[in-house]
């Protein structure tokens, strides 16, 4: 944390927007510790663990503190176990935080007034809320009576979220006949009936596949253009996070390392670019110029320093019979996984 | 063979880890086990105080035992692998092992006999305590012990195969839950578990001696008993042996039935 | 009130898709008969060599086999499912839906199942007991039947209290998946009279696994048996569990989210 080369939380980067005008979520100092029970394998261990248990206290989340304005949509990126999932359920209520606070709506959500419950939602990706057995119109149903809609208002969303997200033919079938796409579909749609103004999601679009990904992304970005509401979107695909969000919050083993737009993380931690170069075929040994990340008839990835660049690209075509020449950013991936390994804990 | 062995050996240790992380589920499925002929034992135990001590050929005494060692005995025959057999198909698990170049049937044994090893003897422990509470009366001779034996692995085998047998039913319907209990039904009336065969009407002793359930059960309890003969405890052996005969037969022809029913299906 | 309109919409997804099929009503049928048989089957035998078993006589055993299976079928109708539901969801996590909703979680984990077949057993259940209180016959007032109902209704509320009681259990034993089936085996011994069972056997039945206020009381209020105290600890103890249940239940959600009470 000490080394000036390495990543700390750049509050400086908020924009200056969220901390100004009336916050929707507003964290301060938020952390989260667990006591988890040991376990050893073998028959010995198990037996002494009947007299002895050995606990061991695990700090989930640690001392975060950003806001979200209004009609913001911000990417929480972390990789697996990194204090996303925890984060959510403490501002949905779920969980009660071992130290700081938090305030969402102008509601303090581990009280879990019915108030406050009314104006947010959670999709959990890979989680069901709606009942197995039965078609999805039925799970609507209970939703619009827990939630107490007016029928008139359910009706009308229901009709809109119907289009948006092609739900025609899934309302009537039984969700356990659905597929996954269909089925977290139907999902977002159930959990928007209310029409929540702070929207969490929880790895939306785990494990779908890439145009059923595409088609939720492009849902949530239409959603939150015409409803207005805040969505916390916590993801590992980068490509969801690129997509939607302008802002977002990286956190990693319970820290915040990042809060500020996502073009500048990209921007500071890229060191690197891509050429990708058409010879004829892949007999040379390019290594000369820069890393060879492949080569596949004739067409090599060479990776190179962001500040030789140019000058590598000039050597390229005076020294080569290059048919073609890109120039192209390392995936967003690898810049967020330099994110992650620069950081020391 | 050895490999066989060995797939048992690992099947104890899996067994064995498993009851351990569920022990609190244990202990609450068999209060189970002992109520059950606890309650049959209190009752008939009132019925029969209040019948002049007796009923038929067995005393008061003679009920308190009859239950203890039907306990005991169902402890030692019982199967549950038909409630869960219907679960493993739809869940794809029957096909991992088919996959196997071993029946799957040496894992239920594996996992059955292990199950009984740690819970038997608990259960003969409360089973001395209930007899000493409830005054159970009790005289063995060598030849009844000596028979038991036989008689109560016959008992275990004949139940064994032919609950087993009962599972694969699941390869042709999902209605598993109505013939189990036809199976149940049956079960309860004629092995003997609410009441001795002895007392019981002719036509149900009968009916029961031809069918299979009374050799489960209610037979090596009686011999233990002693409520039958030498002559009638080897010809009783011989019926059972008989039995496993016909139930290993079933169990093959209806396993390959069912495999091929499946693999026609598909999963 | 909203309460009542939640009923009424899970009642409604709960029977939509089971009632697509005639056949579960006629399979159910089946097996609701099956058990009955299997119920009744101690009584036949028994009462074959006896008439009274510990002072009852067979109409009032008969009685009180029609209300074993008409409190168990109500108690897999409505509470058992919803509880059995609630201890599942906590283990694969989807009790988190059910708490981000506006609305009581004891209340929609409460009604959230219901076992709709059950219906076929309470009325079988209801029937043998008007059988049975025919042969009784006119040792039945106004006062008994009321005794009864009120009974039945303690009974209830007891039950419900101790099934909430094992599943908030869950939050922190969670491995303990099959807790329900504690009540499932000891309701079996309350197809006799509790009052034939050894003194520490009795106690077990009434005061630790409450199955004497679901099958026994009830109808030893029908059979003039009742006495003023059985009827007082009853009421008292049905609010009391009700309160306190409701209080645990409080705490367990405490523990979910992670907080020390």
């Amino acid at each position: 944390m000490a080394d000036g080369n390495s990543v700390k939380p750049l509050s400086s980067y908020h924009t200056v927007k969220s901390a100004a005008i009336n916050p929707v979520v507003q964290i301060q100092g938020l952390s989260k510790t667990y006591i988890v029970n040991e376990q050893e394998a073998g028959a010995k261990a198990t037996i002494r663990s009947i007299i002895h248990r050995k606990k061991t206290q695990v700090a989930a989340v640690d001392d975060i503190t950003f806001s979200m304005a209004p009609g913001e949509i911000v990417g929480f990126l972390g990789p697996n176990g990194a204090g996303k999932t925890t984060t959510l359920k403490m501002l949905s209520g779920l969980l009660y935080p071992t130290r700081g606070n938090a305030v969402v709506l102008g509601h303090i959500p581990w009280k879990r007034e019915k108030s406050f419950l009314r104006q947010i939602t959670l999709v959990m990706g890979q989680r069901n809320q709606l009942v197995w057995d039965i078609a999805p119109i039925h799970s609507f149903e209970l939703n619009r009576v827990i939630y107490r809609i007016p029928l008139d208002d359910y009706r009308s969303i229901l009709k809109e979220l119907t289009e948006l997200l092609e739900l025609g033919p899934l309302l009537t079938k039984p969700v356990r006949n659905l597929s996954l796409g269909e089925r977290m579909k139907c999902e977002i749609a159930a959990a928007l009936l209310h029409r929540p103004q702070v929207v969490f999601l929880d790895e939306p679009t785990i494990g779908l596949d890439v145009t059923m990904q595409r088609r939720i992304r492009a849902f949530i970005a239409e959603y939150n253009k015409r409803f207005g509401a805040t969505v916390l979107m916590t993801s590992h695909y980068m490509a969801d996070v690129a997509a939607l969000c302008r802002r977002v919050v990286v956190i990693h083993h319970g820290h915040l390392l990042f809060d500020g737009e996502l073009a500048f993380l990209l921007q500071k931690f890229t060191s690197h670019k891509t050429i990708i170069i058409q010879l004829g075929e892949c007999q040379a040994d390019l290594n000369v110029y820069g890393e060879v990340l492949a080569c596949e008839d004739g067409r090599y990835t060479l990776r190179v320093p962001k500040a030789d660049t140019a000058r590598i690209t000039e050597r390229l075509l005076a020294d080569l019979p290059v048919v073609d020449l890109l120039v192209e950013d390392p995936p967003i991936e690898e810049v967020i996984d330099r994110v992650f390994t620069e950081w020391n804990p | 063979m050895k490999a066989l062995f060995q797939l048992y050996i690992q099947q104890f240790k899996t067994t064995f880890a498993t009851m351990f992380q569920y022990r609190a589920s244990l202990i609450i499925w068999m209060i189970g086990q002992v109520l059950e002929p606890l309650v049959y034992l209190i009752v008939w135990s009132t019925v029969s105080n209040s019948n002049g001590g007796n009923i038929g050929s067995y005393n008061t005494g003679a009920f308190v035992s009859y239950f203890i060692i039907l306990m005991l005995v169902n402890q030692v025959t019982y199967t549950w692998v038909m409630f869960d057999y219907e679960y493993r198909i739809r869940q794809g698990f029957l096909s991992f092992a088919l996959l196997k170049p071993v029946h799957p049937i040496h894992a239920d044994i594996a996992d059955n006999l292990m199950s009984k090893a740690i819970t038997l003897p608990i259960l003969t422990v409360i089973a001395v305590i209930l007899a000493l509470s409830f005054h159970a009366s009790l005289t063995l001779t060598s030849w009844r012990i000596i028979l038991f034996i036989p008689g109560l692995l016959l008992a275990f085998g004949i139940r064994f195969l032919l609950e087993w047998t009962l599972a694969q039913a699941a390869f042709w319907t999902t209605r598993v839950s109505a013939i189990n209990q036809i199976y149940f039904f049956f079960l309860l009336f004629l092995s003997g578990q609410i009441a001795p065969l002895s007392i019981l009407p002719s036509a149900i002793q009968i009916t029961a001696k031809i069918l299979p359930f009374y050799w489960m059960m209610g037979f090596p309890t009686e011999l233990l008993l002693g409520k039958v003969t030498l002559a009638s405890a080897l010809f009783g052996i011989g019926v059972q042996a008989v039995w496993l005969t016909i139930a290993v037969w079933l169990v093959r022809v209806v396993w390959r039935l069912g495999v091929r029913a499946y693999a026609a299906v598909g999963q | 009130m909203n309460y009542f309109r939640l009923l009424r919409v899970f009642f409604r997804v709960n029977v939509a898709g089971e009632l697509a099929y005639r056949i579960n009503f006629f399979i159910n049928l089946f097996q609701s008969v099956l058990g009955l048989g299997m119920s009744l089957a101690g009584f036949a035998i028994i009462f074959s060599f006896t008439t009274t078993l510990g002072g009852w006589r067979p109409e009032e055993i008969l009685a009180l086999v029609g209300v074993y299976v008409m409190i168990g079928g109500i108690i897999r109708f409505a509470i058992q499912p919803g509880m059995e539901q609630l201890i599942q969801s906590v283990r694969d996590g989807t009790f988190d839906f059910t708490l981000t909703k506006p609305e009581d979680a004891q209340l929609l984990a409460g009604i959230s199942r219901i076992g709709i077949w059950e219906i076929i057993n309470i009325c079988l259940g209801f029937s043998l007991l008007v059988i049975a209180l025919v042969r009784i016959g006119g040792r039945i007032g106004g006062l008994q039947a009321v005794e009864f109902l009120a009974m039945l209704l303690t009974g209830s509320v007891i039950i419900y209290s101790f099934f909430l009681i094992l599943t908030t259990l869950a939050f922190w034993w969670v491995r303990v998946e099959n807790i329900l089936v504690i009540f499932q085996s000891m309701y079996d011994a309350g197809r006799w009279p509790v009052s034939l069972y050894p003194g520490w056997l009795r106690y077990g039945l009434t005061f630790v696994v409450p199955v004497a206020f679901a099958t026994t009381i009830p109808v030893e209020a029908l059979t003039n048996r009742l006495n003023w105290v059985t009827l007082l600890t009853a009421f008292v103890l049905a609010i009391a569990l009700f309160i306190a249940s409701r209080m645990f239940w409080k705490l367990g959600l405490k523990h979910y989210s992670g907080t020390s009470a």
